[in-house]
């Protein structure tokens, strides 16, 4: 039996074998792509006719009357802001511990089983516990509660992508800048984060991304507002909780107003995870 | 008492004499572990102000190891514990009060990969020398200068300061960091194999700085490549399995070596 005869054989039984695989591959992947393709369709569809100058500039409006998204935008940006003013700076510092001081501590694994809990609770029992610890003892809803319910959910995502990438800093670095004789302190601020600081921008964008679109936990601590305000210690409207309401109402004019809400919301999410792709691609061929 | 084998000490080499020598670091009993693994067994050797020192031996045998406890690079890991002595200017650099900044302030190290760190050329050199020293605009703009010609990289840097050190060409990236641990103005620089990563061109540049820092520096080389210690040193350490086995004057121990385990090493039998 000649070599080149073995060969055919396995050769095509492999080569079948090879097609079949990559068929179901590709229909499950076509699969599962058209469900998006029709979600954001449907969302283009019924979202853009919507969309004017005027979603931008008026208030919500009585149900029969024009109007817009303007207060839910603004509530939604300023919550959105102090969440990730508060949630950033904790997470970074916490994720530093674990990457550069702590990273061969006992306190580390906990604290890394904790976090990836945390990043996986449902974010309704976040708002639950928000409620509980500042909307009942200071009787009322508000901004600030959304805000802090929010950077709950900013903090485990900001822990996990400034651990990871500070990870991905290669230890060469590290000890050829101890080598120099440099204090840790500024091995991490001025060595580490340089390295990692497409990653963990990339980390914080990805929280905003995932916090714009909450809105359980808004319900219990923001939960809304049909007016104007910028009151931080009253509630406070935001586009998650005015689409719930909207498209949840029998009113045609809101529902259309809650499709291009929806919209708007996915337009962000898309722009921050492009602009996290570029610049985490920007990283990767920096380093 | 030290009762562990004392390695062959060569007195009167053709070019170097005992006389003229002054002990720089003295290595005194030295174990070392890796968590409970011993990687060096009672090492004791000196090395001499102003002169190269190389360590070989196959790999394993503790070499690089010995060479990160001169400057204590194993203390930013967990379970790397050194026992004995290490003397640098008659100090004990193990001693746990030792401010380890100052120790490696005083002992640069170039690693065997080149790491430029994520900044300019300027930056690269600039930035260690800042924290220890407060100079003007001009000053460290010439010491910069000093650093990359004494780096032999000044010709091919200077009108492109401003660019990322990442830029530059894998034999410039090594100089660049050998010009960064000049620039602090270290008395002792260690080399961790600093050409293994480098085409024949950049190696041979490399070798010759070595010898140019070797005029007010002591140098210690660890080398995978025996013509190049050869090449480089005034003393040479053969180290196997974790033990000094002969420690001597270079030209000696690659033309009459005293010990088995070395003349088959460096004769190629093994390793």
């Amino acid at each position: 039996m000649s070599v080149a005869e073995i060969n055919t054989a396995l050769y095509n039984r492999r080569r079948r074998r090879n097609i079949r695989a990559m068929a179901w591959s590709l229909a499950a992947t076509a699969f599962g792509l058209g469900w998006l393709v029709l979600i954001l369709g449907v969302l283009f569809w019924e979202g853009l006719s919507g969309l004017s100058l005027s979603v931008f500039t008026e208030m919500t409006p009585p149900p029969g009357a024009d109007g817009g998204l303007l207060n839910p935008i603004v509530g939604s940006l300023v919550m959105t802001f102090l969440a990730v003013l508060i949630g950033t700076p904790i997470g970074i510092l916490a994720g530093t511990y674990m990457a550069e001081y702590g990273r061969y501590d006992r306190l580390t694994h906990v604290v890394r089983f904790i976090n990836d809990i945390l990043l996986s609770a449902p974010s309704i029992v976040i708002g639950l516990f928000i409620y509980e610890v500042m909307v009942a003892p200071m009787g009322h809803f508000s901004g600030w509660a959304g805000a802090v319910a929010l950077a709950v959910i900013v903090i485990p995502v900001v822990v996990r992508t400034t651990e990871d990438m500070l990870t991905l800093v290669p230890n060469a670095l590290r000890e050829a800048a101890s080598a120099l004789g440099l204090p840790r302190s500024i091995i991490i601020l001025r060595i580490s984060y340089r390295a990692a600081r497409a990653g963990m921008i990339t980390g914080v964008l990805l929280a905003i991304a995932r916090i714009s679109g909450e809105t359980a936990p808004l319900l219990f601590t923001a939960l809304n507002n049909q007016f104007w305000s910028l009151n931080l210690n009253a509630p406070m409207p935001s586009l998650p909780v005015v689409i719930f309401q909207f498209a949840l109402s029998p009113y045609k004019d809101w529902q259309k107003l809650a499709w291009t809400g929806a919209l708007i919301i996915t337009l962000s999410v898309l722009i921050l995870s492009i602009i996290a792709r570029v610049l985490a691609a920007r990283s990767s061929r920096s380093s | 008492m030290n009762l562990a084998p004392t390695p062959t000490m060569v007195s009167s080499g053709p070019a170097i004499s005992v006389g003229d020598l002054q002990e720089k670091i003295s290595i005194r009993d030295l174990s070392f572990y890796y968590g409970d693994s011993l990687a060096l067994k009672n090492l004791t050797l000196s090395l001499y102000e102003r002169k190269v020192t190389a360590f070989i031996g196959p790999s394993g045998c503790g070499k690089s190891t010995l060479l990160r406890v001169l400057n204590r690079m194993y203390d930013l890991y967990p379970g790397q514990r050194a026992v004995g002595q290490v003397l640098l200017d008659g100090a004990n650099i193990l001693s746990p009060s030792l401010d380890l900044n100052l120790l490696r302030a005083r002992v640069g190290m170039v690693f065997q990969k080149p790491t430029p760190f994520p900044m300019t050329i300027y930056e690269n050199i600039a930035f260690g020398v800042r924290l220890y020293e407060r100079l003007s605009r001009s000053e460290l703009d010439a010491r910069v200068e000093q650093a990359l010609r004494r780096g032999a990289l000044w010709d091919e840097v200077k009108d492109k300061l401003g660019a990322s050190g990442l830029s530059l060409s894998g034999g410039q990236q090594q100089r660049l960091c050998i010009a960064r641990t000049v620039a602090v103005r270290p008395d002792v620089i260690l080399l961790d194999e600093p050409c293994s990563a480098l085409d024949p061109i950049s190696t041979a540049k490399i070798e010759e700085l070595i010898d140019e820092l070797a005029d007010d520096h002591t140098i210690v080389i660890v080398t995978h490549n025996m013509q190049q210690a050869a090449r480089v040193s005034d003393f040479t350490a053969f180290m196997y399995l974790g033990e000094l086995v002969e420690f001597g004057a270079t030209q000696q121990m690659f033309t009459t070596p005293s010990d088995r385990r070395t003349q088959d090493y460096i004769t190629g039998r093994f390793g």
